[in-house]
Order: C-alpha cells, then structure tokens, then sequence
C-alpha cells in the first residue's frame, strides 16, 4: 500500500479511537477502560461481503488471494463447502453469524437481531466488560443495532460496541460535497477541518455508528499534526482511499487500547461489484486478502493475543452466476450455490492441526463453536459445532 | 419519431378491463402487472404485446380453473402473511422485495409465481400461431482506448461462437454498420422495421449516435452515456437525498419515477422528444446496477434491458473508458465524482478493460435467456487487438475457416448477408 495514504488512515484511525476512549470514559465510568492483561481466549471473525469461489478459492481466482492461498491456507482448517441458508442480504447473514439463527430482519437495520448475539451470551454467562466484544464494519448496510439483540434477558447492556470507520470518511466527503467545496477533498486544510467538524459534532453518534452512549467528544488535538502530514501526502499522490483499510486499522487500533475478547470486522470493498465495475470488485478482493494476513501477523505480534486467539474468515455469501437474471457479479440474490455457497478458514488456537474438512456447513455453526470455545456448551441453537477444531 | 402503438393497443381489450383481468391474481403478481398497465402507454410494443398475452391467458380460463392454477399461490401467500404486509399492490416497490425476500417461504414463491405465468402463458400462445423470425443482431464494440488481453479476451465466451482475426483496421466495421451504403439501420428498414425500439444503439460515450447516418430511413433508440450527463447529475444528486429507511426511499424513488423531467433542459436531443425513452432512462437509473455510475455498466444494463422489455431486432453497443476514482471517492462511489472532488478525471485505460470484457460477455448472457436467441447473431469486436468474436445463429456457420484472418469489408457482408436471411 502507497505509505502516503497509509499515513493518513492511520493517523485517522488513532484519532477515531482515541476519541472513542475520551468518550468512554463518560459512557461507562467505573469499568475499566483497557481488559489487557486479562488471560483468556480471543475470538476474531473476518466477514469480507459478498465473494464468489471462483474469484477466490476455485482456480479461477488463486491469483486474487495470494496470502489467504500460499501464507494462511497451509496452516488453517479450511471449510471450502459453508451454506448460507438464510437471507442473503449483509445485515441478515451478519446478524445469523452472529446469533446463530437465520435472521429474517429489515434489510436496513431498522430492528436489532431477534436472538442473542455471542456477544450477549458471552458477555452475560462470563461477566465480560463492555471493551471485550466489538463490531468494527466497513459496511453502510449495517446499523449499530447490529452488536445487540431485542431479547429482553440480553439486549444491549450485555451487546457490543460498534464503528462505521468507512462512515467518517464517507461523511467528510459528501459534507465538503454538500456545502459546495469539492476542492475540500482535493486540499489537505479543507479535508482535515472536514473530518475534524465532524469528530467534534457527532453527538448522537449515529453517523459514525458506534454504539457507546456519550456526551462529550472532543478531537485529540495532538493528533492533528499528525493528520494535517497525512492528508498532504494522500493529496500529492491522488491515489484513491479505501474504506476496508481503513477499518482494519480502526480495528488494529481497537486491539491494542482495549484488546477485546471478540472482534468481528466486516469489510465491504467488494460490494463495489454493485456498481458494476469487476476490475474494482478484484482490487476489492486483493485487498481484502491482505488486510485479513496483516490481521494475522498482528495478531503474533501483540502479546494479548498471540497464541490464545482464534481467527476465522469468510465470506458472507458469494455473488449471482455470470448469466443469472439478476445480473451476475453485481448481485447476491439468486437461489443458486453461486450465492449460497462459499468458504470459511480457520486459523490459530482452534486451528492446531491443518485440515480442509469437505463437509458441508453452515453459517450459523459460527455462533455454538464460538460460545463451545469459552466452555458454554447449552446453548439452545439449530447449528452444530464446527468439525476439525481443537477445544 | 414513429412511436407506432403495438397491436395490443388497438385490440379488444384495454387496459383498464385488464386491470379487472388482474385483480383475479394472487397478491403478489399483481404490483408489476399493475405498474405496467398503469404507464401503457410508456410501454414498448413488445411489452404491450406480453401483457395482452398474459390477459389472453387468464381469460381462457374459467374462474374455477384459474382458482385451481393459482390456489398453491394464494396458500403459499397466506403462510407468508402477505395480507398483514405493507404491499403495495398498485407497483412495485423496494419494501415489497425486501418483504417477499425475507420471508422463509421466498424460494418456494418463486417457484409458485414462475408456475402460475408459465401455465397462464402456455394457454395465451396455444391459441398464437408464431411467426417465423428474421435474423437479430447484437453487435458489441470494445474501442481501441482499451487494452484488452488478447489471450484472455475471448476465454470465457460462449463455446458456440469462434475468435476471428481481422486482417485490416478492425474500426472499420462500426463505420460499415453505421455510415456505410448498407447500414443496419437501412437493412432493418429494408426489411419492414419501422418501430424504433426495433433498433437500439448504446453508448458508453458519444459516438454511436453522431455516425448515425443523417439519411436512415427510421430512428433508432439512441442512448449515449455522455449525453446523458446532466441528467445523470440531477438524477443523482436527488437520488442521494434518500436516507437509509426504505418505506422514505420508495417514496422519493416514486417522485422521481412520476417526475416528468421536462423544461429542466437536461435531455439530448435525441430522446428529449420520446417520452417512452426517457422514461426507460429513468426506469434504467432507478434500477441500480451501476447504470448512473459506470459507463460500462450504463451499457450493459441498458442492454439487458432493452432485451428484456423491448426485444429488439437489432443492438449496437459501444463500451469505453472510465476514469480512475479519486482520493476519498472510491469509498464514496454512490456520490458524483467529480461534484466531490475538484482534480482532474483521469482514465484508467487498463481497468476499463477489465470492466468491459464482463459486461460486454453479459450482454450476450442477457440475450440467451430468451427464445429469440436461437435467431440471434452476436458479434463482439475488439479494436485494440483487432479480433471479434462471433457466435451464429443455432444451426448457421461461419462462411471462412475462423482460422484465417478476414477483412473487416468481407466480414460485414457476411454479417448483413445474414441479418437479412
């Protein structure tokens, strides 16, 4: 990736979660702000939108993922057969991952899931703090109702934290749009007051996403050197931003101040296909395979999670055939194995043995192996613990 | 502009008896049915045509047979809890296909529906004698301005068709099409084609339309990506104004479809007085797919859906270059990129490819779905690697050895000697 703009999401990001933490420390006083140094299992999972197998794991699409294929498939237990059963719609097959029941909700996240996520159940049965459970998305098809279910014994008190990072930039460039500065977002001053201005008046925080209640925000203004650097270099190089980088590290940010006990990221560069453009659907791809390695190197490198944690990465369900009528790579709404059927990789602390295990699964078997990893085991849910992984 | 009624107009029933014909359907088949006879006059003559048959149909059956086609609908219909839906009935909406594809029973309504159309379809044609098909047409250009692969280009076409080399300047043969003594536009005229949705031209740029001969005998439906800007850009700066709530986007969506777009002076010439093409434009755009985003996409959706609702003989279509997305607007690509940053567009010659070698094989894909592509001749021609790829109609060959290159004059006799077969 150019260092550049590297540099500016980045810079970015830090600011965003440093905001978050200043926030939170009015949200939930008297927790602590930062779980490190608690010793038990982590659990990230790594939805990547809608992806078929032959732009990845069929040999049409090796060439796209290089890192999932050559660095992180040799040591994963890799499922290359998972049915999604359900809607196939993001806010659908996020909330049944994450709940462990196929979820048939509005579209649009108007209502949060109608079962307890792993989130709830986990934070509830272990008396988790709110910093341990985090959903860090790319996707503008989510709402923050995601991180917590309607059941009243669970619900939000026991969901997690959830950041649109991708929402921050969005909002920066529609509002230059908006108030007739287009040069805004080709000047490093203008755009840096952009997304300052919309730090520091974010109340309710619904643009940016997260679910933590606050009162107070302010811009860290040690950081805006720092930007201001960043946004000149991103300039001078008219390279484009991408919204899945930047959530990564949104999320590389997240692990290192609050190390969460359950992290799942969405990333969403290749819902571009909707627009039509394979080439930036690929890209979307290349990306998405080196976030997911840079994810994992990360995970070795920070002392909190290295050797305890459990990574698993799939896509949420693939895309329409090449002659459907629903026109193909740009949609995921045809009753076909093209959209129903994809994969899913395992690595780290449940991944001991490398294994590809060819029996169908499913997404919702997710949610019962997660919570059989932290010893909840009687959980009243329809799918089954996932073969091939260690206890 | 001839914009002659199709023959369903002028037949016994109208579209107000068919609305009678409709209300005896199950509630899920009537919104589209209904949005239809509602624009009937907006309607192609093919689509006027599909209707009547439909009604033809229903009416061939007595109420108790119709009751029995449809009574595994009408149950499927009150498992799902339709009745207790927000559903509207009058058009389609994105609340009604979000309800239906939500619903746990989706995959079998599809079937249920599928069934229903075929059997009342089935019944309308059994009294419709066909009539023998002229030859059709898909006519696809990749210009020069974009390198394709030549190794690749042609690797996932249909196995029917053959690569073709082009001995000479492969560019020649869009000219041949559209300027020479025997354009298509005159061969389909030649040939009784007076119905301008018969002939549909579809431009990712602005050339298409400007090598039209002057003295065609018949317009066609012309429709240029780059003519179409400024109400691209109105179209969509409204569009962003929906928030994220569907039952507010179907109401502006509803706005914009009714809006009549007229005395704002956005429209090219060409369509600004052919009310049933600017209303496809507008039908195009609100139906997504990249269509007010992507030229390449433009083109393609426009394709798919000129075949779709107006099966026409003949389509030329011309994919082109697309800029590289700018800082900040590659994760804001639903905003005008140039209203949201002020540098310069520059093209991305060798991504456009990418982009337009897959739209341009759905072309084709989109034209297999329907009967009418076993009389189909599809030509897709690269001027970069100057090659084509040429599918034939089912049981017609080539009339050369695809292994030796051809001349782009020879190739196009060959090409208007079977259009006019």
């Amino acid at each position: 990736m150019d260092p550049s703009r590297r540099n500016l999401l980045k810079a970015t990001s830090v600011l965003l979660v440093e905001h978050l933490a200043n926030s939170r420390k009015f949200a939930f006083a008297g927790e602590p702000v930062s779980a490190s140094g608690r010793d038990e299992r982590k659990v990230i999972v790594v939805a990547c939108g809608g992806i078929r197998r032959a732009e990845t794991f069929l040999d049409t699409g090796l060439e796209n993922i290089p890192h999932l294929y050559h660095d992180l498939l040799p040591r994963s237990v890799f499922y290359p057969l998972i049915r999604n059963a359900g809607v196939t719609s993001h806010y659908n097959t996020i909330s049944s991952i994450l709940t462990g029941n196929w979820q048939r909700l509005d579209d649009w996240g108007k209502t949060p899931p109608a079962n307890p996520t792993f989130f709830e159940y986990l934070r509830k049965r272990m008396a988790l703090p709110q910093d341990a459970a985090w959903v860090i998305s790319s996707n503008k098809a989510l709402t923050s109702r995601i991180g917590a279910s309607s059941i009243r014994d669970f619900g939000p008190r026991y969901g997690a934290n959830v950041i649109f990072p991708k929402q921050l930039l969005i909002n920066a460039v529609i509002q230059a749009a908006s108030q007739g500065h287009p040069e805004h977002s080709a000047d490093r001053v203008a755009m840096r007051q952009e997304l300052e201005a919309i730090l520091q008046h974010a109340d309710n925080y619904e643009g940016l996403g997260w679910s933590v209640s606050g009162n107070e925000s302010f811009l860290d203004l040690r950081m805006q050197s720092s930007m201001q650097q960043a946004i000149e270099e991103l300039v001078r190089t008219n390279a484009p931003v991408t919204g899945d980088e930047f959530t990564l590290l949104i999320s590389e940010e997240v692990m290192r101040r609050f190390s969460p006990s359950l992290l799942a990221i969405t990333f969403s560069d290749v819902e571009v296909a909707h627009f039509g453009s394979y080439s930036m659907h690929l890209a979307g791809i290349r990306t998405m395979d080196r976030l997911v390695y840079e994810l994992w190197n990360l995970i070795q490198e920070l002392p909190a999670y290295r050797g305890r944690t459990t990574l698993f990465v799939l896509p949420e369900f693939g895309r329409d055939f090449d002659g459907s009528n629903t026109n193909g790579f740009f949609n995921h709404r045809s009753n076909n194995d093209s959209t129903n059927l994809t994969w899913l990789m395992c690595l780290g602390e449940a991944a001991r043995s490398a294994d590809v295990i060819e029996r169908p699964i499913q997404h919702i078997d997710l949610c019962p192996t997660i919570a059989g990893m932290f010893g909840i085991e009687d959980l009243d849910l329809p799918g089954k613990r996932l073969p091939g992984l260690s206890s | 502009m001839n914009e002659r009624p199709g023959k369903a107009q002028t037949g016994t029933l109208s579209p107000d008896a068919y609305r009678g014909l409709v209300d005896r359907l199950p509630l899920t088949m009537r919104p589209a049915l209904n949005q239809q006879l509602s624009q009937w006059s907006l309607l192609f003559p093919f689509e006027q045509n599909r209707v009547a048959s439909l009604m033809k149909g229903i009416e061939a059956f007595s109420p108790s047979g119709l009751g029995a086609v449809t009574a595994p609908l009408w149950a499927l219909e009150k498992k799902m809890g339709v009745k207790d839906w927000n559903f509207s009935e009058t058009h389609d909406t994105i609340e009604n296909a979000s309800q239906l594809a939500r619903s746990e029973y989706y995959s079998e309504w599809r079937r249920e529906v599928q069934k229903v159309f075929d059997t009342v379809n089935a019944a309308a044609q059994s009294a419709t004698p066909t009539a023998a098909e002229r030859t059709r047409l898909i006519f696809l250009i990749l210009p020069r301005s974009l390198p394709v692969s030549p190794q690749s280009v042609w690797r996932q076409w249909d196995p029917l068709g053959h690569e073709v080399r082009i001995s000479d300047d492969s560019e020649r043969l869009c000219e041949l099409a559209l300027q020479g003594q025997q354009d298509l536009v005159t061969l389909a005229a030649q040939q009784g084609g007076v119905e301008s949705s018969d002939v549909w031209l579809i431009d990712a740029e602005a050339k298409l339309h400007s090598m039209l001969s002057n003295v065609s005998p018949i317009a066609a439906s012309s429709l240029g990506y780059a003519a179409l800007k400024p109400f691209r850009d109105r179209f969509l700066a409204e569009l962003n104004q929906a928030p994220k709530d569907i039952q507010a986007t179907d109401e502006i969506v509803a706005k914009l479809r009714l809006e009549s777009w007229e005395g704002w002076g956005l429209w090219p010439a060409e369509i600004a007085n052919q009310p049933r093409l600017r209303k496809f434009v507008i039908d195009l755009f609100l139906s997504g797919n990249g269509a007010l985003i992507f030229s390449n996409a433009f083109v393609e959706w426009a394709v798919a859906e000129a075949l779709r609702r107006a099966r026409p003989r003949t389509i030329v279509a011309r994919f082109g270059m697309r800029s590289k997305p700018k800082p900040f607007t590659s994760i804001a690509i639903f905003e005008n990129q140039q209203r949201v940053s002020s540098l310069p567009d520059v093209d991305d010659p060798e991504n456009s490819a990418v982009d337009a070698v897959i739209l341009a094989r759905y072309a084709w894909l989109a034209a297999s779905r329907y009967p009418e592509q076993q009389q189909t001749l599809c030509i897709c021609v690269s001027e970069h690697c100057d090659s084509a790829y040429v599918v034939p109609p089912a049981g017609k060959r080539l009339g050369w050895g695809p292994e030796h290159p051809i001349a782009s004059e020879e190739l196009y006799r060959w090409l208007t000697t079977q259009y006019l077969s």
